[in-house]
């Protein structure tokens, strides 16, 4: 490690390796004294080139590399592929389908808020919710283990549906595991709003504004906590959520405080919307044919991931694969957010500015950033154009 | 005194390897019981007696641009600054070994000497973690020290002595923390200080600077500031309770005394959010100090 200290600026890595991030990225936080007055991020560390291999793969074989986007959210992106697979091909899946579809990534949105839940309190100091919430967030990974029988990557979805039926003994016990989950975000919504010495961790810190979150483009419960009304759901019905509609969570106040409020409150309106479906269960087909090969076009579909729009673009030349397939996840969103509200706070409020995004770096790591120490500059590169790089590189340098 | 017993009273008991097992013991009670409160399972009752043979077995890796000496002889005069305060302290319920007038500053020092090697040790390293750690180490002890010393003076003043040993004689015949209650939350919360545990574990807070000070730290010097800890915590629980709890008259009372004390700390621990630097010195000097001012001020007009 290289030591950088100079007259008036000392500078303070995070990452790749940290404590506080449990996945790989690299922040360089300028501080005086506590305070940090500069703030720089870096991504690229785990980049696994999905977009390119998804074009040597069929159709089928993408839904199954996609859903590895990410570990915490696998089902939305997978639920977003097969949206945009649907358009293309002119059909549309059973209705009950598609409520089972809505049904599975609400419960995502649960399992993670809830450790989101964990992870920010951990950031704070709190290891008792941070124990707790984990805790209870293992009942709704139980649902989703009986419902469709995995944990992280549900596999629920297939081109034209869904793989599994929800029948009454299913639905009895997610009832019943909603029943403990609704009584212990009550609790949480409690803890988070009222413990003093965690308000004085949240209130105040982190303020984005409505005008702030709408030019750096925060998305989701981030936005949201804004006052920015941003979530597909609503603005953008999809799927099963043109029938069963969902109250969007606003809150105007911009800081942490609220970042917290409107996910737990979020929790409470997934519960609700869980309860529902299950109440209106559509009857009917589970799943539709589709052909082997996609006719030619473009799709585009938005969805709203538990951290907020997810993006899909494909585009099909009529064969059996994708000729180029595009994600954007919402973490690079709301990365601009955390660089910007940084500056001027303590570095104990870094973490927790951070995690108040929930960022997720698996998901967003596709293009690289290059900057040169020298002279400050950055440019963008396409994985192509590195590798290319790292090439020619060698090649000089064997000369 | 023979030389021998002073050799067992340094380095069998009360001093040396009695303090260091009793330490780990109680540390393994405060994570045993973080953990129970925290709905986990927490570790078996040898773990921390693992860590430590362990990390005594491992490599020291002294890195690159550190004083040498001063590196490794942090830990040992940590240690030794808290193993020498024992002797001075009624552990296990046994009168002190030693005492003359005024070693209860004495002994106040020799335990923020572990912090201050803590701090040290850390602006010795080029380690950037290290450097704020040790700003952040020495900003807490600047912080808690007076409000604690304060409040260990209270009962030194209503016994008219400045010896630990006579305090003690003078606290089993009276309960302070009935006439003191304002001394004994303050001696209690700067004790949690003290030892940097949550919510005043800034100076470690792993999220931020990931071990604090002792980032670069392994192997035997990290073992050895743990003992110190160990032992830090076993000599401050019994100076707490033996002033304001009635005193420790005997090896039962000691035990039930240090363990209730230590319980409501863990309470503590495993309720709070971890303060930032800032917030911890605004607590203690806005509220700490002034607490134990108005407690003095009862004493002296009441």
């Amino acid at each position: 490690m290289e030591n950088k200290i100079t007259s008036e600026s000392f500078t303070i890595p995070m990452g790749p390796q940290h404590p506080a991030l449990k996945e790989p990225g690299h922040f360089q936080f300028t501080v005086d004294g506590e305070i940090v007055t500069r703030a720089y991020v870096r991504l690229g560390y785990a980049h696994r080139g999905i977009e390119k291999a998804a074009e040597s793969r069929n159709w089928v074989q993408d839904l199954y590399l996609l859903e590895r986007v990410c570990g915490i959210c696998s089902h939305i992106h997978s639920f977003a592929y097969c949206l945009a697979v649907e358009q293309l091909a002119h059909v549309e899946a059973p209705p009950r389908a598609q409520a089972i579809r809505v049904l599975v990534a609400e419960l995502e949105r649960i399992h993670s808020h809830f450790l989101w839940m964990g992870v920010s309190a951990h950031e704070a100091g709190f290891d008792t919710l941070f124990m707790y919430s984990w805790r209870d967030r293992e009942t709704v990974m139980d649902i989703l283990e009986g419902l469709t029988g995995n944990r992280v990557n549900y596999s629920a979805n297939i081109l034209g549906g869904v793989k599994f039926d929800v029948d009454d003994v299913q639905a009895a016990s997610i009832r019943k595991g909603l029943d403990f989950l609704e009584e212990r975000t009550n609790h949480y919504l409690q803890v988070l709003g009222k413990d003093a010495m965690f308000l004085q961790r949240t209130r105040g810190i982190g303020v984005m504004t409505r005008a702030q979150a709408e030019v750096l483009g925060a998305v989701g419960p981030t936005a949201r906590a804004s006052n920015v009304m941003r979530d597909m759901r609503v603005t953008a019905p999809y799927s099963a959520y043109r029938q069963f509609s969902i109250r969007m969570m606003l809150d105007s106040r911009g800081d942490l405080e609220a970042r917290f409020q409107v996910r737990v409150q979020e929790l409470l309106e997934s519960i609700r919307l869980i309860r529902q479906i299950l109440d209106n269960l559509p009857q009917g087909e589970l799943s539709v044919h589709l052909p082997r090969r996609i006719p030619a076009g473009e799709a585009a579909v938005r969805l709203e991931a538990p951290r907020g729009e997810v993006f899909y673009y494909i585009k099909s030349n009529g064969t059996d694969k994708p000729e180029r397939l595009k994600v954007r996840t919402p973490t690079i969103c709301n990365l601009n957010s955390v660089i910007r509200l940084a500056v001027g706070h303590q570095l104990a409020d870094v973490p927790m500015i951070l995690a108040g995004i929930d960022p997720c770096f698996s998901c967003n790591d596709r293009m690289v950033t290059l900057a040169d120490e020298r002279d400050g500059s950055e440019r963008l590169m396409t994985w192509s154009e590195l590798r290319q790089h790292g090439i020619d590189f060698y090649k000089q340098a064997a000369k | 005194m023979t030389l021998i017993s002073v050799l067992i009273a340094l380095f069998v008991f009360p001093g040396g390897l009695f303090l260091i097992v009793a330490g780990l013991f109680y540390q393994w009670f405060n994570r045993k019981l973080l953990a129970v409160l925290q709905n986990r399972i927490g570790p078996r009752w040898f773990q921390p007696f693992a860590d430590v043979i362990k990390l005594l077995a491992k490599e020291e890796v002294i890195p690159d641009g550190v004083n040498p000496y001063l590196f490794i002889g942090l830990p040992i005069m940590a240690l030794a600054g808290a193993l020498t305060a024992a002797v001075y302290v009624p552990i296990a319920g046994i009168a002190p070994s030693y005492g003359f007038s005024g070693d209860l500053i004495v002994v106040l020092y020799l335990l923020s000497l572990l912090t201050l090697c803590i701090g040290l040790a850390g602006a010795n390293s080029l380690d950037r973690f290290s450097l704020v750690g040790a700003t952040r180490t020495l900003t807490q002890l600047f912080s808690y020290e007076a409000p604690f010393l304060l409040a260990m003076l209270g009962p030194a003043l209503v016994a008219g002595s400045w010896q630990v040993g006579k305090i003690t004689a003078y606290a089993q015949n009276h309960w302070l923390i009935l006439t003191q209650p304002l001394g004994f939350v303050v001696a209690l919360v700067g004790l949690m200080g003290k030892l940097e545990m949550p919510p005043f574990d800034a100076p470690e807070a792993h999220t931020e600077i990931v071990a604090g000070a002792l980032t670069e730290y392994s192997g035997r010097g990290l073992a050895i500031f743990d003992l110190g800890r160990a032992v830090e915590l076993i000599i401050g629980l019994t100076l707490v309770s033996s002033f304001y709890l009635g005193g420790v008259a005997n090896l039962p009372l000691f035990v039930v005394k240090t363990l209730l004390l230590l319980f409501v700390m863990v309470g503590l621990q495993s309720l709070l959010t971890r303060l930032r630097i800032d917030q911890t010195i605004g607590l203690w000097w806005r509220y700490g100090t002034l607490l134990v001012l108005v407690q003095w001020f009862f004493m002296v007009f009441a």
